[in-house]
């Protein structure tokens, strides 16, 4: 038992492939485990997000929970899901931003520790989407507060959100070695 | 009825809905005539501004009767400059939110209605100014301060409890999981919860008025994105209510298509829903499970429509994709399915900590379900056989044989098993359905709208019953889509499933209603 968690302490982590039976390509798999080594090396194994609903129709936040069951299992990259603003690197942002949550979304924003990321999941945190021109929304993600990355869909499928992940962990990379 | 027939100033029939018009001094007396002695349902209540084509605000409240595949819709008629009209709150206590939605949208005052807060704005939306009206309009700088949300325009006051002991416990809108936004405030004695008052309406989007400006067939896609996990039964209902507003029939092969999938979304709800429960006691294997079954049928859904949320398949007129032409898949991801989820429940009820938990957690009490207008899941759990497929038939349900699944405790358990049970019979709902061959194009062409036609239309959404009530205009472009999602029905019951037990299981009681908040905002 000792020797299994020395084990994982000390050795490379192995991911484990996506479960059979699921549709999930073996290029987007190889793709997604590849975010490991840059989630290791970066966020040092730790990437932490939290999510907050700024008027999404409950569709985003549901591919969001299925990134947590057993067949995408993000936890094993080191990413997770928090309770608090506090704890996060991250803040993934879906909906079009109403104004009723306008204001709690700024606080949010605030309450996050520097360095902080903005992720906007899904087709209206782009421009409002659908809801486009509602006296209601606010239009988009980036009226309200600045957006690193977008993730496109309505909803964007999990694996779909993997790779937004991916692209924009990537684009820090990118940033860094230049 | 035939009491209420004779006040009836005007009637007029158009398929399975009755309209009545009454005197608005008659208008409180025939409601409660029909809820008290006629055993009527409360199923809607709007407001239309109609001051286009005669100068006229009308109040609808549509009663679906018991036993019988007929809705009476009464409606009253209020001149523009009078103001008010009578509340039947206090005798309909289900209609109380519908009223303050009213207020709220129209400007329209319920005289005597207990509770005249405001339910749908928060402080910083402009004072007097409703955007349902016609001839409303709000400036930049009101948009910008209620987005700002810091200048109280109108005070919201909760309602306080006082005594020795109690405290309060405000939480929210932003919540520690991935759920939707709302704010709840508990009054709490110690750990058992006293009071709850919920704040909702934080992902309001104007939607019903969304839908009056972007024309009824850019519509089925907004419908779709109402209640993200009820995309296809919205969509559905909306369509099926301007194909009854247009007059025309869809096939029975694109009904087949629409029932299908209103069942596979039923399933995937109902099982993740289960596995939800799982989360609210701790019980991770239990949550992994259902999530595992969940995802097996969001992929199948996939493969069937290309969208996980059953989106981009309906439009008026019918369905876009002959989904029986994938039999084979569905059948054998079904079978995976049924398996794994016989398994499933026979660990979760064969596991004395989690269903000790769940019993008399969260009771709610059939007297209450009933005055406050509950729907669905949370109704037939608490004993009130109401099911819109079988009190209402359509699409094929009236080809189909199944029951409606009631349980009398009204606990987090007895709605865990109304949805076991329900879960089932979509399973054999789904296999039946597979077995027969259905005739017809998949799309009917839609002639012109008639100018000042309206009509409802229904379904059984996984969480309860949804209306659609939809109104052209001279044009034939919408003058009012009213949307009643299942949620804005079961919010107000909440509380008192939840007074008494321990602010510890109040996640628990609210997964096992699982209540939608963007379906109940709009």
């Amino acid at each position: 038992m000792i020797k299994e968690i020395l084990k994982n302490i000390t050795g490379r982590k192995r991911v484990i492939p996506f479960p059979e039976g699921f549709n999930i390509s073996p290029e987007e798999a190889a793709k997604v485990i590849s975010l490991q080594e840059m989630i290791d090396s970066i966020f040092s194994r730790s990437l932490r997000i939290r999510q907050v609903d700024a008027g999404s129709c409950n569709a985003c936040e549901w591919e969001c929970t299925a990134l947590t069951n057993p067949v995408y299992d993000i936890q094993r990259f080191g990413i997770d899901f928090v309770a608090s603003p506090r704890h996060a690197d991250v803040l993934l942002v879906t909906g079009p931003v109403s104004r009723q949550m306008e204001l709690a979304l700024k606080k949010t924003y605030i309450a996050t520790p520097e360095p902080r990321l903005v992720i906007a999941c899904g087709d209206c945190t782009v421009d409002g989407g659908i809801y486009k021109g509602s006296y209601a929304v606010t239009n988009g993600v980036a009226n309200v507060i600045p957006v690193d990355c977008y993730i496109p869909g309505c909803p964007p499928t999990p694996v779909q959100i993997i790779m937004g992940l991916h692209s924009l962990i990537d684009k820090m990379v990118r940033a860094n070695t230049k | 009825m035939e009491k209420v027939l004779k006040r009836a100033i005007n009637t007029k029939k158009h398929l399975n809905e009755v309209y009545l018009e009454v005197r608005k001094e008659d208008f409180r007396d025939a409601c409660i005539y029909l809820y008290r002695n006629g055993e009527s349902i409360l199923r809607v209540m709007f407001a239309v501004d109609e001051r286009e084509i005669d100068g006229m605000f009308r109040i609808y409240a549509v009663f679906s009767s018991p036993g019988k595949d007929e809705f009476t819709i009464l409606y009253i008629t209020l001149k523009e400059e009078e103001l008010s009209f009578p509340t039947i709150t206090n005798n309909i206590p289900a209609a109380h939110w519908y009223e303050r939605e009213i207020r709220d949208m129209f400007g329209l005052i319920p005289e005597g209605h207990p509770d005249l807060r405001r339910l749908l704005f928060h402080d910083a939306f402009p004072a007097n100014s409703h955007p349902l009206r016609k001839d409303w309009n709000i400036t930049e700088d009101d948009l910008r301060e209620w987005g700002e949300g810091t200048t109280v325009k109108e005070p919201y006051h909760f309602m306080e409890v006082e005594g020795e002991g109690i405290y309060e416990i405000p939480v929210g809108p932003v919540h520690a999981g991935i759920i939707e936004p709302g704010h709840f405030r508990f009054s709490a004695v110690g750990e058992t919860i006293f009071f709850l008052e919920p704040r909702l309406f934080y992902t309001h989007k104007g939607t019903e008025k969304h839908f009056e400006q972007i024309g009824f067939h850019e519509g089925v896609q907004l419908a779709e994105r109402v209640s993200g996990t009820s995309s296809f039964s919205h969509s559905s209902a909306y369509c099926m209510a301007v194909e009854r507003m247009a007059g025309i029939e869809i096939t029975e092969n694109a009904k087949a298509v629409r029932t299908l999938l209103i069942e596979l979304e039923r399933l995937y709800n109902h099982i993740g829903d289960i596995g939800n429960i799982c989360a609210g006691t701790g019980l991770a294997v239990g949550y992994a499970k259902g999530a595992t079954i969940k995802e097996r049928l969001m992929q199948l859904n996939e493969r069937l429509t290309g969208s996980r949320y059953l989106r981009g398949i309906n439009v008026i007129g019918g369905v876009r994709r002959d989904i029986f032409l994938q039999r084979d898949d569905i059948l054998s991801s079904i079978d995976t399915v049924t398996k794994e989820y016989k398994e499933f429940m026979k660990l979760l009820l064969g596991t004395v900590s989690h269903v000790e938990r769940l019993e008399d957690t969260g009771k709610l009490s059939k007297d209450i379900a009933r005055k406050l207008g509950a729907t669905g899941i949370t109704a037939r759990a608490s004993g009130i056989s109401d099911d819109i497929r079988k009190a209402h038939p359509h699409l094929v349900y009236d080809r189909l044989d199944f029951e409606i699944h009631t349980m009398s405790k009204g606990d987090v358990l007895a709605r865990m098993m109304v949805r076991a049970e329900e879960a089932e019979c979509s399973i054999s709902l789904i296999s039946s359905l597979l077995e027969k061959e259905y005739k017809g194009e998949l799309v009917v062409d839609l002639k012109v709208i008639p100018a000042f036609s309206s009509a409802l239309g229904y379904t059984e959404t996984p969480r309860g019953s949804v209306f659609y009530w939809v109104m052209s205009d001279k044009d034939g472009k919408p003058l009012r889509v009213k949307l009643r999602s299942p949620s804005f029905c079961n919010w107000p019951v909440v509380p008192f499933a939840v007074h008494g037990n321990i602010v510890p299981d109040f996640p628990l009681c609210n997964k096992s209603f699982n209540l939608s908040y963007s379906g109940c905002d709009m």
